[in-house]
């Protein structure tokens, strides 16, 4: 079977590729369209660090045949940002401490938004379970679970978001 | 190698792919992971994603779930929420967004913890296959598989009446974990006695076994400690040994877990 293009909607934006049956969702997105935030990890589905948003739910990229999904709205780590500025997840994650080596931390904040995108006022339990599938080898999940629930506070405006840190005074020199 | 992927736009043209020697992908959370993980053959898949076999539908108690529905679907369709428990319990969210109703009747064990559901809920399969469609019982399907180059389309099953449908599920961790042992239960008690019972275990075997043995000693007994601990003696299992857990754990604590699935305690 030939390459065949296919159409995304990619971070917003409509982008095509040429892809072999085999190319999946995450190689294309890490080799195609050079966005490294998936990773590849176990690329059996069962570590979570390639989990992106795929028409809005969260799917594990390195299980799905790019062909498959020709058409679809995909949304990946370097899409939730505003400029230099962060999402409410990214955001609450530097805040809280909440990465350590970062391998997991992409697709941590992408479970986290799809599950603050349905529902924002989540139980610790709720959280726990939309991370279940992303694995953090460093194991700093309490840390993670407090980001997520402080940036579900934050976008229900039960706490307010720190004030940006003031930039650094240059050094003289 | 993965060498083609088709992308059929109706069950018919999906079968016709797979009676050329293809193989059906789902969400491919079996099956992609085993393409993933070594070289191999060439393979051929057709891909139900556009095939026009996910939805839900549910007319009075009668429900059916397209083929290609996944398990994110029946999670979030409050008129399934009797599955919720047992959806739930299998992998996790991004695995549920893709993982298809179909594909969960043919992974191995110990997976495949919808299909000891829908085996438990007497569930039936329409198939097409090269002679057109039929109706077949799912638990046909369980035990003698489904010949190369047919496809199901839908599962049919009847929604339990309120609180006479118990799933329960011992794994390894509390979320994201195939499974050690698996009760799916429907059963009913009508003046203190099983009237009308169920059972499906899962993790116990290589593939689901209905416990006919244990239903025998439940029907028309009060259910008791007693009764169900003569129950979960009543079958000859044959458990296995994986990461999870060994054969011999799955075997000693099988009534432990019956006893909890029945008596929730």
């Amino acid at each position: 079977m030939p390459s065949t293009i296919v159409t995304l909607k990619l971070n917003g934006t409509e982008r095509e590729l040429i892809a072999r049956p085999s190319t999946t969702l995450l190689n294309a997105l890490r080799e195609t369209f050079g966005l490294m935030g998936a990773k590849r990890g176990c690329a059996q589905g069962g570590c979570g660090s390639c989990t992106v948003l795929l028409d809005g739910r969260p799917v594990v990229s390195c299980l799905v045949p790019v062909v498959t999904v020709d058409g679809s709205t995909v949304e990946t780590i370097e899409g939730l940002a505003d400029g230099d500025r962060l999402s409410d997840v990214q955001q609450a994650f530097v805040d809280l401490f909440a990465t350590q080596c970062g391998f997991c931390t992409p697709g941590m904040i992408m479970s986290a938004t799809a599950l603050l995108d349905r529902n924002p006022d989540p139980s610790r339990q709720e959280v726990t379970e939309a991370i279940c599938g992303n694995v953090c080898r460093c194991t700093g999940y309490e840390p993670i679970i407090t980001a997520v629930l402080t940036a579900a506070e934050r976008r229900r405006g039960a706490a307010p978001a720190p004030a940006p840190a003031p930039a650094p005074a240059k050094a003289d020199v | 190698m993965l060498i083609s992927v088709q992308m059929p736009d109706s069950a018919e043209a999906a079968r016709a792919g797979l009676q050329a020697g293809a193989i059906p992908l789902g969400g491919g959370t079996h099956l992609m992971a085993r393409l993933n993980d070594a070289a191999g053959g060439d393979v051929r898949l057709v891909s139900l994603r556009r095939a026009g076999l996910r939805g839900i539908d549910v007319d009075g108690a009668t429900v059916a779930l397209g083929a290609a529905t996944t398990l994110a679907d029946i999670e979030d369709d409050a008129r399934l929420s009797y599955l919720s428990r047992c959806v739930r319990s299998i992998a996790s969210p991004p695995v549920r967004s893709l993982a298809t109703v179909a594909g969960n009747l043919f992974v191995p064990q110990p997976y495949g913890d919808l299909a000891a559901a829908l085996l438990a809920l007497d569930a039936e399969l329409d198939v097409l296959g090269a002679d057109g469609a039929r109706r077949e019982p799912l638990e046909r399907i369980v035990t003698d598989g489904l010949p190369a180059g047919e496809l199901v389309t839908c599962v049919r099953f009847t929604a339990p009446a309120k609180d006479t449908f118990r799933f329960y599920k011992a794994s390894r961790r509390r979320l994201n974990s195939g499974s050690i042992v698996t009760v799916a239960a429907r059963i009913t008690i009508d003046d203190g006695l099983v009237g009308d019972v169920r059972l499906v275990l899962g993790g116990l075997a290589r593939r689901l076994v209905r416990a006919v043995g244990a239903e025998r000693v439940l029907l028309g007994a009060p259910l008791t400690a007693e009764v169900v601990a003569r129950a979960a003696g009543a079958d000859a299992i044959e458990p296995f040994d994986d990461a999870y857990a060994s054969a011999w754990y799955r075997a000693r604590v099988y009534p432990v877990h019956l006893r909890r699935a029945l008596l929730g305690a």
